[in-house]
C-alpha cells in the first residue's frame, strides 16, 4: 500500500467505519495523519439547521407536484420544474378561539401602529425571496400543516397569504366568499376570513405581518407597504384575534393602522395583538408602545400591558397582563391555576369546560388593586390522575368483568363497548382506577391496525373526496355521514388508512371535540411527520423512547384552534409493544411499588424519577405480562410542577440584594432567578413564576421588556376613571377626525377636550 | 404498502438501506414514496449544496430545485446504471454547475492561495479547534473545482468513494487522488490562516 492515495482511502474507510481517529492515525506520519484529521474535522462541521417550515413546505409542494403530474398521468418535463416554497417562521403562539363574531356595526376603532422600536424578526431569519416574474405563483398545499409560501408580497399594493391553515376565504368584489390558499394575494378593498380550526398570515411588502386566528375576519382598507419612505397599511378587524408584527420604518409619516368595530382608537406600536368579540376589544402589547384611542381618550399601552375597549366606552386604563398555564386546583368565581389565584366574572371566556385537576392556559390582567383577573381560560388537557390505557387480547368476557392481556377490568352500564368484540381479538381499553385498585373500563374498542380519527374543519366536498383541515379523506357508500354537513363545519372523522395511503372515512359527524388519534409510519422526527401529517410536539408530549423513522406509531392529541395537531402522546406500535400499559395514580407504597392500588414490578431497567415519595402522583409506563402483572419501564412524576405564570409588572426599587416590584413583591437577587436585560427603577419586567407540585412558587426569571420614564402614579381611586387623563406617560389628548387618520394626538397636552 | 418498505432496521442509517423498491414506487407515481425520498435525502443534499454555495438561503432553494428535477427525471432513472443516491447528487451537481454559470465569477477567495504554504510548526491545529462554517468555506475556495466537489461529497455529505465517483463520472482512482490533494490543500490553507506570516 505505497500509493498515498490508496493509503489515505484505506484509513478513511476505517474512520468511516467508526474507528477512533487516534487509532486510525496511529503510526502514520504527521502529514498523513493531518489529512485524516482534516477529513474528520470536515465531517464534524455543523451545517446550518434547515428551516422546519421550508422542509415541510418543500416536501408538501413536491408531493403536490407529484400528485398533479400523476393526475395528468405524466411526470413533469424539466422546463416545468419550479422552485419549491421558501422558509417561513415557525409559529406556536397562536391563541385559541374566541367564540362569536360581531353582531352589530359600531363606529370604527382606529388603531394606528406607528413604528417606534420594531424588531424586524424576519431580518434574523433567511430573507424571503420575492417570486421571480417568470415563476408561477406559489401553490396550495393540501396537508394538515399550514400551507406556506414566501413571506413577501409581490409589490407594495398587495399582501400575500403567506401561511394558511384550515378554511381561509377571500371576499371578491361581488361580495362572494371563495376559498383561498397560501400564495394568493390581497389588495385594498378585499377581505379575508378564517373558519374554525384555521388561521392565516398576511405578509406585506415591507415585511410586516398580520396573523389571523380562527373565526377572524379582516379587511384591507388601504395598502402601500413601501419598504422605504412612507408606508401605509390600513386594516379593519371585524372579529377574532390577530397578531401584528410591524416592520420598522424610519419615516415618521408611515402608518400601520387597524380598525375594529368597537369605538374609536389609535395606537402606536410594534408588536401587538387585537381581540374583537361582541363584548369588547382588547389590545395586548408585546413589544414597544401602542396608543389606543376612543371617545377622545387615548391610552398609551407599553409592552407587557393590556387595555380593554368596551363598545361605546373609552379605553380602560392600561393594566399589566398575565398569562401562563398550569393545573387547576380551584374553580368558581376564584380560580387557582399554576399556584396563583384568578378572579373571573361573566366576561371570562372559558373554553373546554376544564375541571379541577385539568391543565389549562390562562390569559388575563392585573387589575389596579393587584387582583389577577382571567379573561380567558382554555383547557389544554384533562387530568390523567387515576386514568389507564392499554391494549391487549381479550381472554374472558363476562357481564361484569373482562380479562384482557391477563388483566381483569370491570365493566358496567357506563362502559362503552364497541360492537363485534369477542374473545381472542385485540382491543384497547381505557378507564379509571378506583381507590381499591379496581380497574374500571370506560371504553373497550377494537384496535384497528390503521385506524384514524380526528377533528377538523370541512374545506371542500367534491364528489367522494372531502378536504378536512388539509387532509384529503375519501368516502364511499359505507361511510356514515351526518346529514347537513357543509363547508366550514367542524367534524369528527373516523376511518382507516388504506395501504395505498388513502384515508377512507367510516363516519363523518359534526362535533365539538378537538381530538385526533391515528396510527401511521414515522416519516420524519424533525419535524414530526407521521403518514404525511405534520405533528407538533411540546415538552408535555409523551413520546416513547426508541422511536425511529419507519416505525409504526399511534399519535393522539388535540387539534388546536388554529388547526395545529398537537400530540399528547406518540406511542410505538411495533411488535412487542402490543401490551403496553400506562396509567397515572398516586404512589401508595415503595418497595414493593403500589401505585393506585396496583402492584407494579420494577427491574434494574426500570427508570424511576429521583425523589418520588408516597403520595406523589406518578405515571407508570410498562408492559402487561400474560398473568396481568404490570412491569414498569418508567415511573415518572406526573406533575412535577403545577405550572408557570408570566406576570408583567413595574420595578419600584432595586439594589444589589433584591428587586422590589410595584405590586409589593420582593425578589431576592440570589442567583436563583435569571435576570434578562438591565433592570432599572421603572423597568417593565415579565416575571416568570412556577409552582412546584406542592404549590410552592419560585421566581424563575425576570425579563425586561420596556423602560418607563418614571414610576407610574399610585393606583387610581374609584373616581369613575377621571384620573385616567392625568398620567402623561399613559395618555394623550387626541382630536378625533371624522374618519381614519383625520384626527391627531398631542402627547404634550394633558387636558381633555 | 409504503409503510413496510420504509421501515428502518435499527443500527443502520437511512442511507445504508437498499431502497430500490421505494424508488420504483416513486417512479410509478407513488406520492408517499416521493415524499419519503425527500425525507431521506434532503439534509445531505442541503449540506452538499450549502458547502458549495456558502449561502443558506440559496442552498435551501437549490435543494428544493433538486427534488423538482428529480421528479422530472424519475422516469428515466435506471437503478442498474447508477445507485439512486449518486444519481440524485448528480442532479444536484449539475444544478450547481448551472447555478455557477448564471452566477459566474462569484466565488471569492478569502484566503491567499495555499499552494506552497507550509504548515510546519502548526501540526495539531485541527485537533485544537473545530472548523467553523466560515473557515471551511474560505478553505474550500482555495481548492480547485474537482477537488472541491470531491471534498464536499465525501466529507460534508458523507458519500462513499464509489458514489462520489458515480456523481462526478470519474474513476475511483481519480477520486482518491482528488480527495488527497483537496484535503492537503485545505489543510495548508487553514494552517496558514492560523499562523501569521
Amino acid at each position: 500500500m505505497n500509493d498515498p492515495f490508496d493509503s489515505l482511502q484505506e484509513r478513511l474507510t476505517h474512520l468511516e467505519a467508526g474507528e477512533p481517529l487516534e487509532t486510525v492515525c496511529a503510526d502514520l506520519p504527521e502529514a498523513e495523519a493531518g489529512l485524516l484529521q482534516m477529513a474528520g474535522a470536515l465531517r464534524a462541521v455543523p451545517a446550518p439547521e434547515r428551516s422546519l417550515n421550508t422542509i415541510s413546505t418543500q416536501r408538501m409542494e413536491l408531493i403536490r407536484a407529484a400528485k398533479s403530474f400523476k393526475a395528468l398521468n405524466t411526470l413533469p418535463k424539466t422546463d416545468e420544474v419550479r422552485r419549491l416554497g421558501q422558509p417561513a417562521r415557525a409559529q406556536s403562539w397562536w391563541p385559541l378561539a374566541l367564540a362569536g363574531g360581531v353582531a352589530a356595526m359600531f363606529a370604527c376603532v382606529l388603531v394606528v401602529a406607528a413604528l417606534a422600536s420594531a424588531i424586524w424578526l424576519w431580518r434574523s431569519s433567511p430573507q424571503p425571496s420575492v417570486a421571480q416574474p417568470h415563476s408561477p405563483a406559489a401553490t396550495v398545499v393540501a396537508q394538515a400543516s399550514p400551507a406556506t409560501v414566501a413571506l413577501a408580497a409581490p409589490d407594495p399594493q398587495h399582501a400575500i397569504l403567506a401561511e394558511a391553515r384550515g378554511l381561509v376565504e377571500i371576499q371578491s368584489s361581488d361580495g362572494a366568499w371563495a376559498a383561498a390558499d397560501a400564495g394568493q394575494t390581497l389588495a385594498a378593498g378585499q377581505k379575508v376570513r378564517t373558519g374554525a380550526l384555521s388561521g392565516v398570515t398576511l405578509a406585506f411588502y415591507d415585511g410586516s405581518l398580520a396573523r389571523l386566528g380562527p373565526n377572524a375576519e379582516i379587511s384591507v382598507d388601504s395598502l402601500d407597504a413601501q419598504k422605504t419612505g412612507s408606508r401605509v397599511i390600513l386594516l379593519t378587524q371585524w372579529s377574532g384575534d390577530s397578531k401584528h408584527d410591524v416592520a420598522h420604518s424610519d419615516d415618521a409619516a408611515s402608518r400601520y393602522e387597524v380598525a375594529t368595530p368597537s369605538g374609536v382608537g389609535s395606537a402606536k406600536g410594534t408588536s401587538f395583538r387585537v381581540s374583537v368579540t361582541v363584548l369588547l376589544v382588547r389590545f395586548d402589547v408585546d413589544e414597544g408602545v401602542v396608543a389606543v384611542t376612543h371617545l377622545n381618550v387615548t391610552v398609551i399601552v407599553v409592552a407587557g400591558q393590556t387595555t380593554i375597549v368596551p363598545p361605546g366606552e373609552a379605553p380602560e386604563e392600561p393594566v399589566f397582563h398575565i398569562s401562563g398555564e398550569g393545573e387547576v386546583t380551584a374553580i368558581g368565581g376564584i380560580w387557582r391555576i399554576g399556584g396563583q389565584t384568578f378572579l373571573t366574572d361573566s366576561s371570562t371566556v372559558v373554553v373546554g369546560d376544564p375541571q379541577v385537576g385539568d391543565w389549562v392556559a390562562v390569559e388575563g390582567r392585573i387589575l389596579s388593586d393587584g387582583t389577577r383577573f382571567a379573561d380567558r381560560i382554555t383547557l389544554l388537557h384533562h387530568s390523567t390522575e387515576n386514568q389507564f390505557s392499554f391494549t391487549g387480547t381479550v381472554e374472558v368476557i363476562s357481564d361484569t368483568q373482562w380479562t384482557i392481556a391477563g388483566r381483569v377490568v370491570r365493566v358496567d352500564e357506563f362502559t362503552e363497548i364497541e360492537k363485534g368484540i369477542e374473545e381472542g381479538v385485540q382491543v384497547e381499553v381505557r378507564g379509571g382506577i378506583a381507590k381499591d385498585g379496581t380497574w374500571w373500563a370506560s371504553s373497550i374498542e377494537l384496535t384497528a391496525a390503521n385506524g384514524f380519527e380526528f377533528t377538523g374543519v370541512v374545506q371542500s366536498i367534491i364528489s367522494d373526496t372531502w378536504t378536512i383541515s388539509g387532509i384529503s379523506v375519501t368516502v364511499n357508500v359505507s361511510t356514515t355521514i351526518e346529514a347537513g354537513i357543509v363547508v366550514s363545519d367542524v367534524v369528527h372523522v373516523e376511518g382507516e388508512i388504506l395501504d395505498d395511503g388513502t384515508w377512507l372515512a367510516t363516519s363523518i359527524q359534526k362535533t365539538e371535540e378537538n381530538t385526533f388519534d391515528f396510527t401511521g409510519v414515522v416519516i420524519s422526527m424533525k419535524p414530526w411527520i407521521v403518514d404525511g401529517v405534520p405533528i407538533s410536539v411540546t415538552e408535555q408530549t409523551t413520546i416513547d423512547e426508541g422511536i425511529d423513522i419507519g416505525n409504526r406509531v399511534r399519535v393522539m392529541g388535540q387539534v388546536l384552534a388554529d388547526g395545529t395537531w398537537l400530540a399528547e402522546s406518540i406511542t410505538q406500535l411495533d411488535e412487542g409493544k402490543r401490551h403496553h400499559v400506562e396509567f397515572t395514580a398516586k404512589v401508595e407504597h415503595i418497595d414493593p411499588w403500589i401505585v393506585g392500588g396496583v402492584t407494579v414490578s420494577v427491574t434494574e431497567q426500570t427508570k424511576i424519577d429521583n425523589g418520588i415519595k408516597v403520595g406523589d402522583l406518578v405515571t407508570v409506563k410498562g408492559n402487561l405480562l400474560p398473568d396481568g402483572t404490570v412491569v414498569a419501564k418508567k415511573i415518572r412524576l406526573a406533575n412535577p410542577t403545577q405550572g408557570c405564570v408570566e406576570t408583567s409588572v413595574v420595578v419600584q426599587t432595586i439594589n444589589a440584594d433584591q428587586i422590589v416590584l410595584l405590586n409589593g413583591q420582593t425578589i431576592p437577587l440570589d442567583g436563583k432567578a435569571k435576570v434578562k436585560g438591565k433592570v432599572n427603577v421603572a423597568s417593565v419586567v415579565i416575571v416568570l413564576a412556577c409552582a412546584d407540585a406542592d404549590g410552592n412558587i419560585t421566581v424563575v426569571s425576570i425579563t425586561v421588556v420596556y423602560q418607563l420614564d418614571a414610576l407610574p402614579p399610585p393606583p387610581a381611586q374609584d373616581n369613575g376613571g377621571q384620573d385616567k387623563d392625568k398620567d402623561k406617560n399613559k395618555h394623550q389628548d387626541c382630536k378625533e377626525g371624522p374618519g381614519r387618520g383625520e384626527g391627531h394626538c398631542n402627547e404634550d397636552d394633558d387636558d381633555d377636550d | 404498502m409504503m409503510r413496510e418498505l420504509s421501515l428502518t432496521r435499527r443500527g443502520l442509517g437511512m442511507a445504508d438501506l437498499p431502497r430500490p423498491d421505494l424508488v420504483t414506487l416513486a417512479q410509478g407515481g407513488d406520492v408517499q414514496a416521493i415524499g419519503a425520498l425527500y425525507d431521506q435525502h434532503h439534509q445531505a443534499l442541503f449540506r452538499y449544496i450549502w458547502a458549495r454555495v456558502g449561502e443558506r438561503q440559496t442552498a435551501e432553494e437549490l435543494t428544493g430545485d433538486v427534488f423538482m428535477r428529480m421528479l422530472a427525471a424519475l422516469p428515466r432513472y435506471r437503478p442498474s446504471v447508477v445507485p439512486f443516491r449518486a444519481w440524485l447528487f448528480r442532479i444536484a451537481h449539475n444544478l450547481l454547475v448551472d447555478h455557477y454559470r448564471k452566477e459566474s465569477g462569484r466565488v471569492a477567495l478569502s484566503l491567499q492561495s495555499a499552494e506552497g504554504v507550509s504548515d510546519e510548526g502548526n501540526p495539531a491545529f485541527l485537533v485544537e479547534q473545530k472548523l467553523t462554517v466560515e473557515r471551511v468555506h474560505q478553505a474550500l475556495a482555495v481548492v480547485d473545482e474537482p477537488q472541491r466537489s470531491v471534498i464536499a461529497l465525501r466529507f460534508l455529505s458523507g458519500l462513499s468513494l464509489e458514489e462520489t465517483a458515480a456523481v462526478l463520472d470519474k474513476s475511483e482512482s481519480a477520486v482518491k487522488a482528488l480527495q488527497h490533494r483537496g484535503l492537503a490543500t485545505m489543510r495548508r490553507a487553514l494552517a496558514h490562516e492560523k499562523v501569521p506570516s
